[in-house]
């Protein structure tokens, strides 16, 4: 006979997540995570759809993360028919997705994760705990999503950015208006590092994971064209099928993949250990926190994002900058003649690596869609920490263990409704 | 935390339109201090199963009998049920492929294991219980959240326009992407609100805020077809949110 703990509905995440642990006697046996966000079907709905359609309806996989999911959309449709963008094009997308990042680990740190440091039950609990603390998080979120709206018409679904360029190109006052609000958030950033940092981690270490990463030499922060892994495995993009195979699994809605043939975790934590560039705020803040960051357990992700808010302020305002030096350059959109092909593309979103992967015919029509997500990556790995975790826990109080499973799961972010509808054809 | 009782809730959806409310960030914490959230998964973890509500906000569509079970609690519960976004008024983007067998649209992606899903052809909350007011756009838009949930403070509703986006996109004299483009905008039909904002960048309406109260659905696939568009690539268009188009329609 077994008892079985069941945590459910998963609070403060995206998309609906059930834990159920498994118990013999005072023992944990095993740990499901069944991620059971209603099934959308989105590589149905794509197929027959034209190319221009395809980063229209995808985006709608996910609202946190709407923006990168639209972006490496773009790239992939691009690799597929063949469409070359202008520099200012390369840099608004980088400049968005920077802002989605900034608005997704603020929304995360503060919203989600920070209420569990307070003994509050949400955002409400927290406006009323440490009302500034909370208030200097949406401060931060703000500018994420001010970048988003200005760059995208729009800051969840944004539909500025199109294959080949951009409906209009973002306006110089827009662009100094971004510049100043970047400036006036950066301390703000810092001070979000110092207090995670001042947090210790809730547990003994859990289990260490291998970690897996975007990478590419002369790309921007959070694209790339290799994934690397922290074994020191590298693979092309282009070849990303063999490496990171698709499994169903039965408690779950969602695939699981492991990187040749082993669980990796992605994400914040991942990007640091794999040596991601960092601007030199960032670095500083890296370097100060080192030995919570490198080699560490998952309890290590919420500080991770909270350096990677400092490195996209900084590589925003960055992005900004050289818009604005370079003048006006042309944003397209560039003439698309359609053509038969297959394109893929990965990029840092930012919860971990995210592959878009499309087959066109020669109208330009999407014959097949392959999309993984982080949060699918992430899962093997969350698994067998929550079952780590719970026999770690083994003495402790229902309520307690309840709470560390829940906070365990919130480190790592998951993004349930990514995970689910995106699975190979 | 006094103040109405409300909950939030999503079904079948992206969660964009409860990270709508996380994105009014100058006000969330006026929110928080405002209303009593009894149920709120994404926001908040102490939950209260029971009990009274002032207003129920649903986002998404329903496609899972988890789903309806929440719709059905929520509806028992509250004295307004408030369906947000366009998943929860028209279907949305999960059912533009309604008129496709489901068990094959399952099946494309799952295989064998589609047969384990419980999941069937996603609808409007409508569809099964009584929807007090609505709120649409995929997203919603900041105002309109916000003008509902004042509203609810005072214990009335706002009244949203009934034109359709090309009203607001004459008023800020943009391109008219139908006319001077001839491209395939949904501008005439669809419900404004969102102050064009597609238009406003040269991108055409995409349809996202689903149809405006008279839209003149014939007129405006005469005119495509008239630009040489065909009945297809229009009627696909038209479904990407709202699956049920009557084409015929005429005001």
């Amino acid at each position: 006979m077994s008892d079985v703990i069941e945590i459910r509905p998963l609070t403060r995440v995206e998309g609906h997540g059930i834990v159920r642990l498994y118990l013999d006697g005072k023992r944990a046996e095993r740990v499901e995570l069944a991620l059971i966000e209603p099934p959308r079907l989105f590589e149905a709905l794509l197929l027959g759809k034209r190319f221009d359609e395809v980063p229209e309806i995808i985006c709608r996989i996910c609202s946190l993360c709407s923006t990168v999911h639209r972006v490496t959309s773009l790239l992939a449709v691009e690799n597929a028919l063949g469409i070359e963008v202008s520099p200012e094009t390369r840099l608004y997308r980088e400049l968005i997705v920077y802002g989605g990042q900034i608005q997704s680990h603020a929304l995360h740190l503060f919203c989600l994760a920070l209420p569990d440091y307070y003994n509050a039950a949400g955002f409400a609990d927290l406006a009323a705990k440490t009302p500034d603390l909370l208030k200097l998080g949406l401060r931060i979120k703000s500018v994420g999503n001010l970048i988003q709206e200005t760059v995208g018409g729009r800051l969840i679904h944004p539909v500025n950015i199109i294959p080949g360029g951009m409906g209009k190109r973002v306006s110089r006052p827009d662009l100094l208006k971004l510049q100043g609000a970047l400036e006036d958030v950066l301390p703000a950033a810092v001070e979000t590092h110092n207090l995670f940092a001042s947090f210790a981690a809730p547990t003994r270490p859990l289990p260490r994971h291998s970690f897996l990463a975007v990478q590419g030499e002369t790309a921007a922060s959070l694209f790339g064209d290799r994934l690397d892994s922290s074994r020191g495995r590298s693979v092309a993009v282009t070849n990303y099928r063999e490496a990171l195979p698709e499994n169903v699994i039965a408690h779950s809605h969602a695939k699981q993949s492991r990187f040749e043939g082993e669980e990796v975790i992605v994400g914040a934590l991942a990007r640091l250990n794999l040596g991601m560039k960092l601007p030199p705020m960032a670095d500083k803040a890296f370097i100060d926190s080192r030995v919570k960051l490198i080699g560490v357990d998952i309890w290590g992700n919420n500080l991770a994002q909270a350096v990677e808010l400092i490195m996209t302020v900084e590589c925003a305002l960055e992005t900004v900058t050289n818009l604005l030096n370079k003048g006006a350059g042309p944003v397209g959109p560039a003439a698309v003649t359609p053509r038969k092909g297959s394109g893929s593309a990965a990029t840092e979103a930012p919860r971990g690596v995210l592959i878009h992967s499309y087959d066109f015919d020669s109208r330009g029509y999407c014959t097949a869609a392959d999309i993984i997500t982080p949060t699918a990556i992430n899962q093997e790995a969350m698994e067998r920490d929550l079952l780590a975790l719970a026999r770690e826990m083994e003495s402790a109080d229902d309520a307690e263990l309840r709470h560390l499973l829940e906070m365990l799961v919130r480190a790592y972010d998951p993004c349930i409704s990514c995970a689910v509808h995106l699975v190979r054809l | 935390m006094t103040g109405p009782a409300i909950a939030i809730a999503g079904l079948t959806a992206c969660s964009g339109c409860q990270l709508t409310l996380f994105n009014c960030e100058e006000e969330l914490p006026l929110v928080a201090d405002r209303f009593h959230f009894a149920h709120f998964p994404m926001g908040i973890s102490e939950a209260e199963e029971c009990g009274p509500l002032d207003a129920a906000v649903v986002e998404g569509c329903v496609s899972t009998p988890e789903d309806l079970e929440t719709l059905i609690n929520l509806r028992n519960r509250s004295r307004l049920l408030i369906a947000v976004g366009t998943c929860a008024i028209w279907g949305g983007i999960a059912a533009m492929k309604n008129n496709e067998s489901r068990k094959e649209l399952a099946e494309t992606i799952y295989g064998e294991a589609a047969h384990a899903l419980r999941t069937f052809v996603p609808g409007p909350l409508h569809r099964f219980v009584t929807v007090d007011f609505t709120v649409t756009g995929c997203p919603p838009e900041k105002g309109e959240i916000l003008a509902t949930l004042s509203a609810l403070l005072h214990g009335t509703l706002p009244v949203f326009p009934g034109y359709p986006v090309c009203t607001e996109c004459r008023n800020r004299e943009n391109l008219c992407l139908l006319i001077e483009r001839n491209e395939l905008c949904l501008g005439p039909l669809i419900q404004s609100g969102c102050n064009a904002r597609c238009p406003a960048v040269s991108i055409k309406c995409e349809g996202c805020r689903g149809p405006a109260s008279e839209a003149n659905a014939a007129a405006e696939m005469e005119l495509l077809l008239e630009k040489g568009f065909s009945r297809d690539e229009i009627v696909g268009r038209m479904r990407r949110f709202y699956p049920e188009w009557d084409h015929e329609r005429r005001y």
